[in-house]
This record gives structure tokens, sequence and C-alpha cells, in this order.
């Protein structure tokens, strides 16, 4: 289905929303007495200057790839995870109980930890997959709902069974053995906190694309997001794809929680439902819900979140603005949605009027229905 | 116009990539500015002071604003450049990336509030010599506690259990005879000591001064975050319809909510009061005219810590490598100079009470004990 057309239009789209928040967030520094450009440089340089920052931008990245990847996946079936932050607070709550409770050798206790947190995170999504495909609940209800829920859950066992010796807010910090971060890693790029996560996000971005665009369980996915009842008249089994479809986007979103919980930190604090599942909507909408589209938006929010910091420190832009900033750029990314409903108006503006039969292509077709 | 806005975004790569393959600072060993994009950039004083803040934003009415008061006051004082930067969460390696920014601006000495950031500073502390910083209510360390302090780091401790301990005997003996309450943010040592040291000066009262002041262990709630306002107001409520007369409220932003709460109650005739933490919240609780709900405030002195160490570092004489220990006998901590709703009687008994604590008369254990949570 996806021709290198579409491909490239997801692209432009993309490249033009990004365009359009940087514009966005130019306007908002030179209000407030700054100039952009040197903004922009700083962050920029802030996550690019060195290895060490290109280190910590695909570190912080990480976890927004997974978070990413989980939002697109149930979107290819036709379903809105808004709980990729309590699945990853359940993938890391597991991953963080296995790397506290067994002492094994580093592989092995890793292993364990990537399959515990990729179940753990799966088994939560599921709730909601079955509740829709039995009782048609709206999975964008109850997936809110277990977001709050695995925050309680985790405010719960963090302190009741895995607290350090003082502090009752945050868990034990998790030994050597059991953290992404690994010192050969950690010297490449200069003390950058990057981990193995990175890698695990790279082969999961793969499985993902491979999944959906190679499989039978990937086109009978895409084909229930497409138009469900025409998939039931097909004989695909309808409920039991949605059950499968938040089971695999939990999985993500649990592995996500991992990479964040044993690889970004050292511990897992209560009280905080992690931002990432949230800004993974984002990131899945300018990525256009396809795997690599996903990567590409993750590293980019990365690089924000990583330079905004320098930026600050190096221009007289205060943190609250520059945080404005930040979301404006994540604001018109995911616009990208919107300016693509209403790019053939556009382009019809400027040549639909001299070129008549141009505008009937399937593109024209696909967003006639919007206007 | 839009190959304009793609040669502004080329541009800006490229810029980028620049820096990149420099793999160096921004600014050089000797502190002279890289003017190579020819960008204006400001003269580098003396001492840059920077800061990280903890959870919560710069205006938190106590502890991010009460350390970036004292650092105004010094870059006042002393003319001094001076920076907060905000971290995008609160992990380890949040923590670590925006010192790591302030460094890299020549932002070289660093004021850090708050516990959580123990585990970044021992990190820092090695990873850039060069820079020193101070770390208010915690001591840094690898995630086992044991104390790992370098010349260029100095630690702030301060007595939260005396300072408490002054606000309860204020809050009984203005009272005479009611029933207190106390909402905690996390249950993390500083705001436990606020509590303990809160129960023995109402306990104190109760003893010596004929006070009879009640305290019941289920009006001594710890919310579970310090950001939580609407959280704040609605066990503030619960509690003032079970009779309390006056919460402590040692809990950030949630105390706000509380704060809240008992405004809108005075508001409305009702005499209910605010043990205001941390910083004088007099202010924040005024809801008509200049009257407050804020009886008094146990206050913890960050603004002059953070002012002394900046002091001391202009000077030639910063402490590295100690803990201090901010207390009654060094005035780090107490309550207001000037409390509109306490009597004066009552304040020269709280003077009494401090005086004996700088002499060592007075006691004060900062341990739970048998006192409620």
């Amino acid at each position: 289905m996806k021709t290198k057309a579409r491909v490239k239009k997801d692209f432009t789209m993309s490249f033009f929303a990004i365009l359009l928040g940087m514009l966005a967030g130019s306007v908002l520094m030179a209000v407030t007495g700054n100039n952009p450009l040197e903004g922009f440089i700083y962050l920029f340089r802030g996550g690019l200057m060195n290895i060490e920052r290109i280190g910590n931008t695909l570190a912080t990245a990480t976890p927004l790839i997974f978070a990413g990847l989980s939002v697109a996946f149930a979107f290819k079936t036709g379903l809105f995870n808004i709980g990729g932050a309590g699945q990853m607070l359940i993938g890391g709550l597991c991953a963080t109980a296995i790397g506290l409770t067994f002492d094994l050798p580093k592989p092995l206790l890793l292993t364990m930890i990537v399959f515990g947190s990729l179940v753990g995170g799966a088994l939560w999504a599921s709730l909601p997959g079955l509740l829709k495909a039995r009782f048609n609940v709206h999975e964008v209800v109850s997936t809110i709902m277990m977001n709050w829920i695995a925050y309680w859950t985790v405010y719960y066992i963090v302190p009741q069974y895995f607290k350090g010796p003082f502090l009752e807010t945050e868990s034990q910090r998790i030994p050597e053995s059991a953290s992404l971060k690994v010192p050969w890693l950690t010297e490449l790029f200069n003390g950058s906190y990057i981990n193995l996560g990175i890698f695990l996000a790279i082969i999961f971005v793969v499985i993902s694309a491979l999944i959906l665009e190679r499989t039978t369980l990937g086109y009978e996915l895409k084909a229930v997001g497409y138009n469900r009842d025409a998939a039931e008249a097909a004989g695909i089994n309808v409920n039991r794809n949605i059950v499968l479809s938040m089971a695999i986007a939990g999985a993500l979103a649990g592995l996500g929680g991992a990479t964040f919980y044993v690889g970004f930190a050292s511990n897992m604090q209560i009280g905080v439902l992690p931002a990432q599942g949230f800004d993974g909507i984002a990131v899945a909408l300018l990525g256009a819900n396809s795997p690599w589209g996903v990567f590409g938006a993750a590293v980019f929010f990365g690089l924000l979140h990583t330079g905004k910091g320098f930026m600050n420190a190096m221009t007289a832009i205060p943190p609250e603005i520059a945080d404005t900033i930040i979301a404006t750029i994540i604001y018109f990314a995911a616009t990208s949605v919107l300016i693509e409903r209403n790019w053939d108006r556009i382009r019809k503006i400027n040549f639909g009027s001299l070129v008549p039969g141009k505008g009937k292509n399937t593109l024209e077709a696909e967003s006639g229905g919007d206007e | 116009m839009k190959s304009w806005l793609g040669l502004f975004l080329v541009l800006a790569l490229i810029f980028a990539v620049i820096g990149c393959g420099a793999d160096e600072p921004v600014v050089d060993e000797n502190g002279v500015p890289d003017e190579e994009n020819g960008e204006p950039v400001d003269e580098v004083a003396e001492v840059r002071v920077g800061m990280v803040t903890d959870a919560g934003t710069i205006d938190d009415k106590s502890f991010n604003q009460g350390t970036w008061e004292g650092i105004q006051l010094a870059a006042r004082d002393f003319d001094l450049e001076t920076r907060y930067l905000q971290p995008g969460g609160t992990t380890e390696a949040d923590y670590i990336t925006e010192i790591g920014n302030l460094v890299d601006a020549e932002f070289l000495l660093i004021v850090c509030p708050g516990f959580k950031f123990e585990t970044a500073i021992y990190d820092v502390q090695t990873r850039y010599p060069h820079a020193k910083f101070v770390l208010i209510d915690g001591y840094p360390h690898a995630g086992d506690w044991e104390p790992v302090i370098n010349d260029n780091v100095v630690s702030i401790f301060f007595t939260e259990h005396e300072s408490g301990f002054l606000a309860g005997l204020a809050t009984a003996l203005q009272l005479g005879e009611g029933e207190v309450g106390f909402i905690g943010g996390m249950e993390i040592p500083p705001v436990q000591k606020f509590s303990w040291g809160f129960q023995q000066g109402v306990a104190y009262a109760n003893e010596n001064y004929g006070t009879s002041v009640a305290m019941q262990a289920e009006n001594f709630i710890y919310e579970g975050s310090f950001d939580n306002v609407a959280a704040g107001q609605q066990l503030a409520a619960a509690m003032y319809d079970k009779g309390v007369d006056a919460i402590f409220a040692a809990a950030g932003g949630v105390g706000i909510g509380a704060i809240n709460e008992a405004k809108a109650r005075a508001a409305a005739g009702e005499e209910v009061w605010i043990v205001g933490v941390d910083v004088d919240q007099y202010d924040e609780g005024i809801y008509e005219g200049n009257k407050s709900i804020i009886l008094t405030s146990a206050m913890k002195y960050i603004d002059v810590a953070a002012y002394d160490m900046i002091e001391a570092e202009l000077n030639g004489v910063f402490p590295g490598g100690q803990i201090l220990m901010f207390d009654a006998a060094n005035y780090g901590i107490g309550i207001p100079q000037e409390n509109p709703n306490l009597d004066a009687e009552v304040e020269s008994i709280v003077q009494e009470a401090f005086e004996a604590m700088q002499a060592g008369t007075l006691q004060v254990a900062e341990e739970q004990g048998d006192l409620i949570r």
C-alpha cells in the first residue's frame, strides 16, 4: 500500500510541520526580545555539539521511540493508545523489580528485564484491549484510567517492597548488573548516559516495520484499522486483533519503560507519570505512524529536549519560555495531520486552476471528505 | 517563502554540525568567550552563579524560590551574572544534563536545592572539577548513602525539627486550646523532621504553659507530592471540618492548596489558621486587606545559605568538602521577625525557647521516637 510517493509526501508534511513549529518558536523568541537565530543555534549545538551530547540526545530519544512506536502501532489498528505512560510505568516496575530481586550475570539479567517489561506492558495494555473487544469500552477512556491505576500501583509497590534505607519516595538504586548502561558505551560517548536501550529501540523499529508490512498479522491489524466491518466481513477476527494490537502496543511501551527506568534513570521515583508516554503521541503523529518515521521524530524531540538547557544557559531566554518554545514546536509538529488535510487544497490554489486534471489523483480522494 | 525557511533550517544545522565537529566548549579554558559566530557574548564576570531547580517551578513560594532569592540578592550586592535552569524531569540524568549545560556556559558556581541532587552531584563533582557546587538538604553519594564530598562541593543541612518546634510552640500558645493538624508533601526526612519538631513544640507548650492543644494521628498526613494543589485543598477542608484549628502545611504546592482553603473559609468568617513553611508565607495567606491566615511560618533561611556560600566563594573561602548545619545557633532557622497574628507575649516565649536552643539547654529530637509520623 505504502508507495514511494506516499512516503515522500509524509516526509514533506513532517518537514513542513517542523518548519512551521520552528517559525512559531522564532516568533516567541523574537517577542521576548531574543535573537531566534542565536537561540536555534544554541538549541542545536546543545544537542549535537560533541559526542557526549549526541549520546545524550539518543538516550533522551530512546524511551520516546518506544512510546511513539506504541502509539503508532495501535493507531494502525484504529486504536488510540493514550496509556503509554501507564504502560511505561508497569514495564519499568517489572524491570526494576527483576533488577532488584535477582542477582544474576548481566546478560542473563538484562534478558529477563527486557522480557519481563515486555510481558508486563503487554498484559497491562491488553486489559483495555479486552474491554474494547468484549464490551466496546472506548480505549481512550480506559487507557487514561489505566494510567492512574499504574501510577498508584507503583506508588504502593515501590515504597512497600523496593525502597532504599532512607527515602520513601523512590526505589533503591538498581545494581550495575541490572542497568542498561554499559561502560564501553558510556566511554565511547565520552561520559554520556546513552545505554543499550537505543539498540533495543532500533531492533524494535525494524521488528514493528516487519510485522506491519510483511506479515499476515500486520495485514489483518491494518485491515481492522482501515475498516472494521469490511475486515470482519472478510473473515478477520476483529476482536482478537484489537486485543493483540493493544498488547503489542503495551509491550512496546513497557520496553520503553525499561529503557527509561533502568537505562536513562537508575531508580524508580513514585508520584510521576513519565511525560514520554504522552510525548509518544506527538512523536507518532510527526512520524506519520510509520516505524522509521517514529524513529526520526523521536530523535528530533530528543534533540530539542537535550538542547533546550544549553540554549537556556547561553542566552537570556528563561526556562519557562524555552519550555513554551519546545512545546510550540512539538505542537506544530503534531499538526502535520492538519497540514496534510489541507495540503491538496493549498496545492490546488497554486496549480489547480492551471492544470484542471491534476487534482484528480488518489491523494485528492483521500482528503476530499474532510472539507 | 518556503525556500527561505528551508535555508534557515539548513543554516542552523550547519552551525550545529560545525560545533559538533570541533568538540570543544563554547567558552575556552581561560573563560574567553568564543566569538566564532560573531554573536554578542556577555562579558564574563568573576564568578557566574547558576542554579538548577528541583521538582517544581522557580516561583514555588518555597524551596526553589528561597534559593533563587538568595542568589539574586548576592547578584545585586556583588554585581554577578546569574542563571537558573529547569530540568525536564527529576532523574539523575536530567540533573546532570542541566548542570553540564551551566558548566559549559561557564557558570561555575552552581547551587542545587534538594536531596534529589545527591547522586547527580556525586557524579559531577569529579566530572567538572573546575566547577563548585552548593548542595542544599543533601550530601553527595553514589546511591549507597556513603558521603563522598570533594573539595569543590559544600553540603548544607537545616535543623527542620528546631524550626518546626518553634512554630509548634507558637501555634499552641496562640491557640491556647484547640486542635492542630499537619499536611506534608512527600514523606522525606526534611518534611518528617518538620512534623516531629512541630509535635514536640506543641507538647512543650502543653506541658510548660498550660495550653491544651490536641494532636490526632489521623490529622498528620503526607499527601505524597509537592505539586497537587487540589489535593492540598481537599485535605485541609477535611481537617477543618473535623474541627482542626491550625494546619502546619510543609508541602510546597500542596500547602498552597491548604492555604487557599483556609483563605476561603476565613473570608466566610471562620477562624482557621495555616502554619507556613520554608519561607515567610504571610503574604501568601492574605485574604482581606492585610489580614492573613498564616499564623506564623517554620522557616529555613535557604536564601541566607545560598547568599553566604556565594559570598564565601567571592572571598576565596569556599568551605569545600564540608557539611554545614544551619540551625538555631547560627540563625539558620526560626520563625519570621514579624508575626502580625501572634501576640507579643507569645513571640517573647518563642524567643526564649530560641535562645535556649542556641544555648543548648533546649534539645529537640530529630528522630520519630514515639511521635506521630
